[in-house]
């Protein structure tokens, strides 16, 4: 038979309008890094793999109690039901002998449907986390210091909701509390920069210190290996808004809120050098986020959603506005009503096919004003170790324009 | 067959469907049953199909968009992945539908199976046989029954 729909042709997934990737955010367990090797999650753990700052509509469990380090709400969650058998639409399988004709509205010639049961699918409600500087992953690049020949300077654009400071670190090591150390700090020293809040600003590193690419490895800048050092790290650090003891409060919490860019540098065929991004992880209050893309939430939360943008609309019911994240593929791409209908009836993302393991609902009204500042940032937790956490998709995986 | 009820996805898509029709394709739905369309699908050129125009009728059932549309030839034509019924193999139809798939992809995707004959996963097994054989005389009976059957006329 045709395949039109196999990945293979993928003509309808290689269309790159449409393409809006903002991220989500992912929690991860202040666990101090580099985590140690281990195997990824094994399967039964899976069910417990993202645990959101959901409260509705699960109540609080009674035995609730915070664990020391960081918020777990798996308590949160309700008994799974028992798999609930799909009602599977009949095939119309063509290579069945058989009278041809379906009748409108009647059954059609069919084999036996195959039995499957449906996983339970947890939909949940995630929560917005405020991020108070933002780096514009995009923008991240290395242009050539003038002044020093040979040598570039870090630059990229950023939104800041208050006074901060912004440091560069090169081969860059994480520690506890996403505290970053420079492993060749004689070499190449950190580079702290203050800055006052304010959107869409640039940053150009201070002329002079640069990174020489021809002091190093290339595998050193592309980060072959040895995993635990970036080539690359920008922190950029919220300070308090006031004095008035929200510095003891953060204190206590585990430092100022900051979010942490992660990159390598990579050679293109003519020589020069860019700047990738790896990573991007936001330390709040004492909780480490890893972000993570949502494919698709842009055409949900950029203007109004007028009703009859194919675009912005649910894909099943083409009316609604786009509002459920299908996990773990990250495809935003229905409405809430028709992800519930979709979980009886299939286990499949609507546009990649993988299978689904939860929805997550995001509602854009409340942080509407956050969300295009600071272009569509929202954050799922998980108690993942980062090493069986960290899931980097292809970039190109896109929603289809259809 | 009652039309009220009908779902606002099913009215959404036939007023793009007419408003906007894609290159080659033309599907209006009968006016007593809004599930029931007629369709209409040039032979796409650069393929033994050229020139032809294919009739088509496809039906969404009950479960759409949940289960894929009903789609079925009713013009006669020599292709190794649909019968003499008319029927299409399509893994699109089957097995690899998706609710996020629609009206308008589906014609599109049978539009280019006719420009891509796939014999290793036939239907009809004569004429895939044929097209594997001797590819050229099976396009040559390809352009004839599209002169026979789909001119038009």
């Amino acid at each position: 038979m045709g395949n039109i729909g196999s990945s293979s042709s993928g003509g309808r997934r290689r269309r790159s309008h449409h393409h809006h990737h903002l991220q989500a955010n992912q929690v991860v367990p202040p666990a101090p890094p580099p985590p140690p090797p281990q195997p990824a999650a094994p399967p039964e753990a899976a069910g417990n793999r993202y645990v959101f700052a959901a409260a509705t509509p699960y109540p609080p469990p009674p035995q609730y109690t915070p664990p020391p380090h960081y918020y777990q709400y798996s308590a949160y969650y309700p008994p799974p039901p028992p798999p609930i058998p799909a009602p599977l639409p009949a095939p119309y399988d063509h290579h069945r002998a058989g009278d041809l004709g379906w009748v409108p509205g009647g059954r059609y010639p069919c084999g036996p449907p195959p039995t499957s049961l449906m996983p339970y699918v947890e939909h949940q409600k995630a929560v917005t986390i405020r991020n108070d500087v933002n780096i514009k992953k995009e923008s991240l690049r290395v242009e050539p210091d003038e002044a020093n020949p040979g040598h570039f300077l870090i630059c990229f654009t950023f939104d800041a909701t208050v006074d901060g400071s912004i440091t560069v670190f090169f081969f860059a090591k994480e520690g506890f509390d996403c505290n970053l150390t420079s492993t060749k700090e004689k070499v190449l020293e950190p580079i702290t920069v203050s800055f006052k809040g304010g959107l869409g600003q640039k940053f150009r590193q201070p002329p002079g210190t640069g990174i020489d690419f021809s002091m190093f490895e290339e595998q050193e800048l592309r980060k072959e290996g040895e995993m635990e050092v970036y080539p690359l790290a920008v922190k950029a650090e919220a300070c308090p808004p006031n004095d008035n003891g929200l510095t003891g409060e953060n204190q206590k919490l585990g430092g100022l809120n900051s979010q942490i860019t992660q990159a390598v540098f990579e050679k293109k065929e003519n020589g020069e050098y860019h700047v990738k991004v790896v990573k991007q992880i936001l330390w709040v209050n004492g909780t480490r986020y890893e972000l993570q893309e949502i494919y698709g939430i842009g055409n949900s939360v950029d203007g109004e959603f007028d009703g009859n943008d194919p675009g912005k609309e649910c894909v099943i019911c083409l009316s609604e506005p786009r509002d459920t994240t299908v996990l773990p593929c990250r495809h935003m791409c229905m409405c809430s009503e028709c992800a519930k209908v979709l979980r009886f009836q299939t286990n499949r993302c609507p546009i990649c096919r993988q299978p689904v393991e939860r929805l997550l609902e995001i509602k854009v009204d409340d942080g509407a004003s956050m969300v295009q500042q600071y272009g569509g940032r929202h954050l799922e937790m998980t108690n993942n170790a980062p090493t069986a956490d960290v899931e980097h998709k292809p970039e190109g995986q896109e929603i289809p324009a259809i | 067959m009652a039309n009220s009820n009908l779902p606002r996805r099913i009215i959404k898509e036939t007023q793009r469907l007419l408003s906007e029709p894609a290159p080659g394709i033309s599907a209006s739905p009968s006016e007593d049953n809004m599930r029931y369309f007629n369709v209409m699908i040039l032979g796409p050129t650069q393929s033994p199909y050229e020139g032809g125009v294919f009739k088509l009728e496809l039906f969404l059932p009950e479960e759409y968009p949940m289960a894929a549309p009903k789609v079925r030839f009713l013009t006669k034509i020599y292709h190794p992945n649909i019968d003499k019924l008319g029927r299409i193999c399509l893994d699109i139809l089957k097995d690899k539908w998706s609710p996020a798939l629609q009206i308008r992809t589906v014609l599109l995707s049978i539009q280019a199976l006719l420009s891509a004959p796939n014999p290793d996963d036939p239907l009809s097994d004569n004429i895939a046989k044929h097209w594997k054989t001797n590819e050229a005389e099976a396009v040559e009976t390809a352009k004839e029954w599209t002169r026979l059957y789909a001119s038009g006329a």
